[in-house]
């Protein structure tokens, strides 16, 4: 699904992301973790079209997006969440659905101008669905209000769901979990295993240990922006270097 | 011809600069645009013309009270306007719309105090004017070049060798840090307002015994100067005053050489070139990243 | 609740338009108020195509003067010498004002909106150049430029009741155009943009081409609004598309409120009252006018429409929730 291979980016003389590869495979949840500053959210913004690397390719479903704009790669099939949240504050929750629906529209901008009848029945279609996603999280009564008014737990899941809103094909969600607590974290977990039931692969970073060993497939290890390590969840918790790093950094 | 137009650029250029200057010091310290500087300089030059004409104080009295005021409504215009805004957490641009409403009372407040008709400076020095090589030059003309030039030299003194000066710019590059150092930020903030409009009366008295005081005077050396501050990279000091100097020096030459019809669209695609095709400007600042 | 406010609308609405329609028969006697009301239609479009640009789309514009002047330069131009009908003048000229104003936005795109200020100030102070040194002298440069009134199929509106229905009905059908565009997945792009313009990109909305595409619209509504205004007064001159023009509209549109239908119709309502109000002292109009803007933004950011929206709608929550506690 997703291939990144030997990407590099630096920022003057620093080097984010230095020499990284790593693999998304169809279906899974794949874990991204490593200490701060390690070039997680650094990566995620390559592979969304943030930055565009020095060197290296990404390949997503066999098509090269490397250097492709954020939108394009929206366009693509990624979506993505930010750990800083970053909705539209002053757009109800349903217009928030609606603005992550934006690459799947296909009315122009003179249907739009003159409401055509096809873009009435597409804008019918695209509320209805919007209305779907947000019951998928549980957010359908307050579809109609304020995006800024929701709770922060709220706020995060209305994150995912607009990032889902464009039928992707791979999720990247960075730090789903900040500033939930337990509960929300048990029902964030079991949220994300049904999504990736639904066929969208996940690439995620964390910080929970706990929650990443019991959620991911697959995990990738990120020290000072190199990989560090990989495999399963088993192999990474027995993994020495990782120990090392983690005790290391505390 | 050459050597005329070169001395009547550096003129207006050292203006610019000292307006270019003014915004860098602002955007430095407050991260804001303002528009209020050049209707400051139209201000500074009729209370100039005004202590000098109608008080009969010496010119250097005078030029100091009109920086003096200058420096004291810049000062309060930050605090009871934008620091204000700011706390009430509005939209930028509505502040920097406020800087628009001030130029437009301040304008329109001088027009009704001072009148609208132009008003000179009788002369100022027993030598009215003084060779070089083989040209005559109007002295009010070297004044203004040599004070000006003195000034941002003695700003840059400022700036680097005294602990205040250090403390301001610490505060415009680190708000939280400075703080947690005991730098006064409001104070340093209140302090840049003051020398940024101070120095927009600084230019009003040394232009105005050159082309004359009248209302819109300030307005179009104001919008013309943020050329200059663009062009040396918006919020570098000395890229205001380099870009500056350049922007008088080729307005001049193009109106003197090639057609006046357009001299004053010069500053305005000068803008546009720099902010489409380099927004750092020649000395590369990064003001321009979001 | 809701059903009174719908039941409320229609009648309302009805009232409004027998209102609008019956203008010229309240005024009759008093033609310079007509001409008054047929200058607050044509600013009522061009706010609120500055209201696209900035309220929805969130981009500052500091030379909509420019785009005003394209459309009433235009307009004339095209008419005197290619001898089109004013009426498709009108439309080719906002078309040009449109695709001068994509062309100005793609490289401004990138600038936040200090430097957005900064480029459309020069654009309008450029144009302003242009017309008042035009090459050839074709603008007739500080003299001013005659004009005729616009020929509607067959009748010409020489007459301010005339007038005021042709901009009765441009009012109506751009303000319903606006209205259309805005709750459209186009308006929901732009108000992304204006909220998150990073989240906006990252959810698959090309910034670029709708900040382009609000700019070209908002530049059409001003341009019209332009070619109207030189086909009511007949006469323009440089005068009129100063930078002073650019911070009227914005004074109008902040005065009246953001991003809404009715803020612009508000703000520029009660700011051609107060200019009427202020004529006999002109001397101070441009000072008071600073000290309104001032005081508009420090103490009523939303403007008054905005203003008064949210007090109606805290009267409403108060009741719902007084409603509730009374229930509970």
């Amino acid at each position: 699904m997703l291939q990144v291979k030997d990407v590099t980016l630096s920022f003057g003389g620093l080097v984010a992301v230095n020499h990284v590869s790593m693999e998304v495979r169809d279906g899974s949840i794949t874990g991204l973790i490593g200490p701060n500053g390690a070039g997680k959210t650094t990566f995620f913004n390559i592979a969304s079209g943030v930055y565009t690397p020095d060197s290296g390719e990404i390949i997503f479903d066999g098509k090269n997006i490397t250097g492709k704009r954020c939108f394009q790669i929206n366009e693509a099939g990624i979506s993505r969440t930010y750990q800083v949240i970053n909705l539209f504050k002053k757009m109800t929750v349903l217009e928030n659905v609606l603005v992550g629906m934006h690459s799947r529209i296909k009315s122009n901008f003179f249907a739009s101008l003159l409401h055509l009848p096809s873009q009435r029945a597409e804008e019918k279609e695209l509320r209805k669905k919007a209305m779907k996603l947000l019951e998928f999280v549980g957010l359908e009564k307050q579809a109609n209000d304020e995006a800024g008014s929701l709770s922060y737990g709220q706020q995060r899941l209305l994150e995912i769901v607009r990032g889902m809103a464009s039928d992707p094909k791979l999720l990247l969600l960075d730090e789903p979990a900040a500033g939930m607590n337990s509960h929300e974290n048990d029902e964030l977990m079991v949220l994300l295993k049904k999504i990736a039931a639904m066929g969208i692969s996940i690439l995620i970073i964390e910080h929970d240990m706990n929650l990443m060993m019991n959620l991911c497939d697959y995990i990738y290890v990120l020290n000072y922006g190199k990989l560090l390590a990989e495999g399963k969840p088993a192999q990474i918790q027995q993994n020495p270097d990782v120990i090392a790093a983690y005790l290391g950094g505390e | 011809m050459f050597w005329q137009l070169l001395i009547s650029g550096l003129v207006i250029g050292s203006v610019y600069g000292l307006i270019a200057l003014g915004y860098s010091l602002i955007y430095k310290a407050s991260g804001l645009l303002t528009f209020a500087q050049g209707d400051l300089l139209t201000l500074g030059a009729f209370l100039g013309v005004t202590f000098f004409t109608v008080l009969k104080l010496p010119f250097v009295v005078s030029l100091v009270l009109a920086v003096g005021f200058g420096f004291a409504v810049g000062m309060l215009i930050e605090k009871f306007i934008i620091r204000r805004l700011l706390n009430k957490k509005v939209l930028i641009i509505y502040v920097v719309l406020s800087t628009i409403a001030l130029s437009y009372i301040i304008q329109n407040g001088t027009m009704l105090a001072f009148g609208t008709k132009t008003k000179y400076f009788p002369a100022i020095f027993s030598i009215s004017r003084i060779k070089l090589g083989s040209i005559y030059v109007q002295m009010e003309s070297v004044v203004c070049i040599l004070v000006s030039l003195a000034c941002m030299l003695i700003l840059h003194l400022f700036m680097s060798k005294t602990k205040l000066g250090t403390a301001m710019r610490a505060a415009s590059m680190d708000r939280v840090a400075a703080e947690a150092r005991g730098i006064n930020v409001s104070l340093t903030t209140g302090l840049t307002w003051g020398l940024a409009a101070g120095f927009a009366a600084l230019g009003g008295m040394l232009i105005g015994p050159v082309y004359g005081v009248y209302t819109t005077l300030g307005a179009t050396i104001g919008k013309k100067a943020s050329a200059s501050a663009v062009s040396g990279g918006y919020g570098n000091m000395y890229g205001a005053i380099v870009g500056g100097l350049l922007l008088g020096i080729i307005e001049t030459l193009v109106a003197g050489f090639l057609s006046s019809e357009y001299k004053d669209m010069i500053s305005y695609i000068i803008l546009l070139l720099f902010l489409f095709l380099r927004p750092t400007g020649i000395f590369n600042e990064r003001a321009l990243q979001d | 609740m809701k059903r009174t406010q719908k039941n409320l609308k229609r009648p309302l609405l009805a009232l409004l338009a027998v209102l609008l329609l019956s203008v010229p028969l309240i005024f009759s006697g008093f033609p310079y108020a007509i001409l008054i009301c047929c200058f607050i239609l044509l600013y009522v479009i061009a706010v609120s195509g500055l209201d696209i640009v900035f309220g929805y789309c969130g981009q500052i514009s500091m030379g909509h003067a420019a785009f005003f002047a394209i459309g009433a330069y235009g307009s004339c131009l095209l008419h005197d010498y290619c001898g089109i009908p004013i009426m498709l003048t009108m439309v080719i000229a906002a078309v040009l004002a449109a695709s001068v104003g994509a062309v100005i936005a793609y490289p401004a795109s990138k600038l936040v909106f200090h430097f957005l200020s900064l480029a459309t100030l020069s654009f309008g102070e450029i144009v302003y150049q242009i017309i008042s040194h035009s090459p050839g002298g074709i603008t007739n440069n500080f003299v001013g430029y005659y004009t005729e009134s616009i020929n509607f199929f067959g009748l010409t509106l020489d007459t301010y009741p005339r007038f005021y229905y042709y901009a009765l009905g441009c009012a109506v059908l751009f303000l319903t155009a606006k209205q259309m565009l805005v709750n459209s997945q186009v308006g929901r792009a732009f108000i992304a943009i204006r909220e998150n313009h990073h989240a906006a990109d990252g959810m698959g909305v090309n910034v670029r081409k709708y900040k382009v595409i609000a700019f070209a619209v908002s530049a059409f509504y001003t341009a019209f609004a332009g070619a109207m205004y030189a086909h009511l007064v007949r006469y323009i001159s440089p005068d009129t598309f100063m930078q002073k023009q650019s911070v009227m509209f914005l004074t109008m549109l902040l005065f009246g409120g953001t991003a809404s239908l009715a803020g612009p119709i508000c703000g520029v309502t009660v700011v051609m009252l107060l200019n009427e109000l202020l004529r006999s002292a002109e001397r101070y109009q441009m000072f008071i006018y600073g000290i309104l803007l001032l005081a508009v933004i420090v103490l009523i950011p939303g403007g008054i429409y905005g203003t008064v929206e949210k007090a109606i709608k805290n009267v409403f929550r108060r009741k719902k929730e007084a409603a509730k506690d009374a229930a509970g």
